[in-house]
């Protein structure tokens, strides 16, 4: 019983989920599924009424025999709907009809080479239960000894069917059946035999695959048990009616070899034998359901997955899901090409290399890298799709986390060359203001001067015709001076660099034709760039004021809100301002966000225009 | 020093990082009968040039080095927080009514005028006269600056064309002599028209100058 350890382990446990059904093909199953207990139905009774009075069971135990199929066409159903691997649900199917043989003998008794046919394959089903037990709880065989149990079962009996078809004879039975047309060899004793054999064969068979259920339930951990769940028991219920059916039977068929005993079994033993069988479907269906409950525990996962959790917090919420405290997940570092654990030191991982209880399940993303190893109890490898959500979520959460950070780097990125742009046009008008200062203004102020000396000599030599000339040329020259002036304070109004805000908005608000009210109150002065930017917002607003609004008064106030300059400018024009009318306004917003910043408009018609600007302003220079 | 005794000649600091201007308006004081007895190249310069005694009057622009921001008036309220009653004449390129402000509220015996006032011989050289002798003096273009300022109907609506322009010459640091001298108006008839002004705009005579020309600049630069 060192199978489990011997178990290879699934190169690949993700399943893809069984396709869905179209409505032709849901018929068709439904069909099939009815059909079994139908045709059970008719033919026990069929066969009820050609059994001699004397000779049949009690009408309680033909009514159970006849439920059995049912139950398993039933457990086929729910399989179906529950979206279950096609083999467990084929085999339950397949067991309904395969029941039916032993329902009507009576009915073909007469026929030489009918019933033993009937004979030959009427304990057929007992293969198919053993193989509906062993496919459980994953849906499909996996690994040597599965298959290896599954090719004896069939072979066991289909030696047993031509066995049978070739040496059950009548001579001894008390039957009133015709002689085997097939009847080649052996005599009813050895034919009994035989028989046995097959039936203890089978109980042991069945014995072995319960036994192992229970053995994993019992020697394992907690999450083997949470898998290995129902199935034994009604296994056990089965084996041990199995044995006492085929003493009965021996005991029966060396004293009497009652033919109706020997299809029927004995009193409560058959009864037992009975809902043990039933047993099986409904274990199976109850344990998949149980599973299933599990693998919801995989939607606590992608919660964590959506909240963006640490690793440890994975790790932690894992163990839960799994129920195998000891999980470990181990995340892949593409930096040292290895993988690490939770607190991020160095783990050796052996992808190739078998542990006896634990198993490695690698799970890499969409492009085929590896992001993570997870260390589990090997018993989880039954509970495949459970173990396919939780590499499903990783996967997520892994991806999630990579394209949050990205989004998040990209974003950073733009928000840091915005401000760049910004902070380099306002660099570039102020370096164009101190070049027209030092430069041009200062010229053309010691140009004025030169004039001026130049005038005074002309005036003193009597030219005085020179001396207009030349004032004439002064007085242009103010007059260009005078432009220039207005020009670089455009470009960059050096009251701000000097004054603040505190004196540039008064300032500007001098300028704008329609009467405006400042109020500032902010201590400390923040950055220049924040500055120019508050600058910025309320010449353009107060110049949209002057052009759109309609306003006769205008308010601008400026203060502190926290950590937080807030500009707002507020006129009683006839608002129905928009962001999108192509005011202006949009560049304003631009630039109020490239700082971090939000700008709000509020402009009902009638009822003027509100603009608020709130700017973060942590970094300030001397105030 | 505030009162330079007649006849001596005043004794000038200029303070402008621009050479060219610095020798300019040396040029300019020295023709107009002012001694030019230190020439330097930014506010903490003069202001230890002013320290060291035997300067009666500074002329400095606004924006030198190391800032290149207010320097001027950084000095000039240095100078006045340590109790120097010198002249100070700003100069600066831009006309900048709330600089002007600023400067005159640091105390009597300061000017603020655009720089190109100094291709203006007799404006400079007067301008600096003024100062020295504890006088103020504000930039016409700033003055105009500030009355054109676009304002709810108050009472500066109800002052006359003539007022107007008294109370324009009232800004510009003018006391009463010399607004009927650039009115060519009698003394007793500017007063008359000063004390309706300050009646109509609310505002206390004051018989001591500076403080008119503050109290008026207050008025305009108000709303």
């Amino acid at each position: 019983m060192t199978s489990i350890a011997a178990d290879p382990t699934p190169p690949d446990v993700r399943v893809a989920p069984p396709a869905r059904l179209g409505a032709g093909r849901w018929a068709a199953w439904l069909l099939l599924i009815a059909g079994g207990p139908a045709l059970n139905l008719f033919m026990q009774v069929l066969g009820w009424e050609a059994t001699p009075p004397l000779d049949r069971p009690e009408v309680s135990y033909v009514a159970l025999h006849c439920a059995v199929p049912f139950v398993f066409a039933f457990s086929a159903f729910v399989g179906l709907q529950l979206g279950e691997r096609r083999l467990p649900i084929v085999l339950m199917i397949a067991f309904s009809y395969l029941w039916i043989p032993q329902t009507f003998f009576a009915v073909v008794a007469y026929f030489g080479y009918v019933w033993p046919i009937l004979r030959s394959i009427d304990l057929l089903w007992a293969l198919l239960l053993g193989m509906i037990a062993l496919a459980y709880p994953r849906g499909r065989y996996v690994g040597r000894v599965d298959w290896t149990v599954v090719g004896i079962g069939v072979g066991v009996s289909v030696v047993r069917a031509v066995f049978v078809l070739i040496a059950d004879k009548t001579e001894n039975r008390d039957c009133l059946c015709v002689g085997n047309a097939y009847a080649l060899v052996g005599d009813q004793s050895t034919f009994t035999t035989v028989d046995l054999i097959y039936r203890i064969f089978g109980a042991v068979i069945v014995l072995f695959i319960a036994t192992r259920l229970m053995w994993r339930w019992s020697r394992g951990s907690q999450p083997t048990r949470s898998v290995a769940f129902v199935m034994p028991i009604g296994l056990f219920a089965w084996t041990a009616a199995l044995i006492a059916e085929a003493v009965s039977y021996g005991l029966h068929s060396s004293a009497k070899g009652s033919f109706v005993v020997a299809i029927t079994g004995d009193g409560a033993v058959a009864v037992v034998s009975l809902f043990a069988v039933a047993s099986v479907p409904v274990c199976y269906i109850a344990g998949s359901v149980h599973l299933r409950n599990t693998r919801g525990r995989v939607a606590d996962l992608m919660v964590i997955t959506r909240e963006g959790a640490d690793r440890t917090a994975w790790r932690d919420e894992l163990a839960r899901v799994l129920r195998d405290p000891s999980v470990e997940v181990y995340w892949w570092d593409e930096r040292s090409g290895g993988y690490h654990d939770d607190q991020g030191e160095p783990v050796e991982v052996d992808l190739d290399g078998a542990e006896a209880t634990r198993t490695l399940l690698p799970i890499a993303g969409t492009g085929g890298a590896p992001i993570a190893v997870i260390r589990h109890d090997r018993a989880l490898v039954e509970n495949e799709r459970l173990l396919d959500g939780v590499s499903a979520a990783l996967r997520l959460s892994v991806d999630n986390g990579q394209l949050r950070g990205e989004v998040e780097r990209t974003l950073a990125q733009v928000r840091e060359s915005r401000q760049r742009i910004v902070e380099a046009g306002d660099e570039a008008r102020k370096r164009l203001e101190r070049d027209l200062h030092d430069g041009s203004q200062q010229q053309l102020v010691a140009l004025a001067m030169e004039l001026r000396t130049l005038v005074s000599a002309a005036r003193s030599e009597g030219a005085h015709d020179v001396a207009a000339r030349l004032e004439e040329a002064l007085s242009r020259l103010s007059t260009a001076l005078k432009e220039l002036r207005e020009l670089a304070r455009g470009i960059h109004p050096t009251v701000l660099v000097e004054g603040g805000l505190a004196l540039a908005l008064p300032e500007l608000a001098s300028r704008c034709p329609v009467p405006t009210e400042v109020e500032t109150s902010v201590d400390a002065r923040p950055s220049e760039l924040v500055e120019a930017t508050v600058y910025f917002v309320a010449s353009e607003c107060l110049a949209n004021i002057a052009r759109h609004s309609g306003a006769t008064r205008a308010w601008m106030t400026l203060g502190c809100a926290g950590e937080n300059l807030l500009l707002t400018v507020r006129d009683n024009g006839h608002g129905g301002a928009s962001l999108d009318a192509g005011t202006g306004i949009r560049g304003l917003v631009d630039r109020v966000e490239a700082l971090g910043g939000e700008l709000e408009l509020a402009s009902p018609a009638g009822q003027g225009t509100t603009i608020r600007v709130m700017l973060p302003a942590l970094s300030t220079i001397g105030a | 020093m505030t009162d330079a005794t007649p006849g001596t000649r005043l004794r000038a600091a200029v303070a402008d990082d621009a050479m060219l201007l610095r020798e300019g308006i040396g040029k300019v004081l020295a023709d107009g009968g002012v001694d030019v007895v230190a020439s330097v190249g930014s506010g903490e310069e003069l202001v230890a040039a002013v320290e060291a005694g035997g300067i009666d009057v500074a002329v400095l622009d606004i924006r030198m080095p190391p800032k290149f921001r207010d320097e001027g008036i950084v000095a000039l309220e240095s100078l006045r927080a340590s109790g120097s009653k010198i002249g100070v004449l700003l100069l600066s390129m831009y006309a900048t009514p709330e600089y002007a402000m600023r400067a005159l509220d640091a105390g009597a015996g300061t000017g603020y005028l655009l720089k190109e006032r100094v291709s203006e011989p007799h404006t400079l050289v007067a301008a600096v006269t003024t100062v020295s002798r504890g006088g103020s003096v504000v930039d016409p273009e700033v003055v105009a600056q500030l009355m054109n300022r676009p304002r709810a109907d108050g009472p500066l609506s109800t002052l006359t064309a003539r007022e107007l322009s008294v109370l324009e010459a009232m800004a510009q640091g003018n006391s009463n002599a010399g607004i009927s001298r650039q009115l060519f108006l009698g003394v007793k008839t500017v007063e008359t028209h000063v004390r309706n002004i300050m009646q109509k705009l609310g505002l206390d005579d004051s018989p001591d100058n500076h403080r008119r020309v503050l109290a008026v600049l207050a008025y305009l630069g108000s709303r």
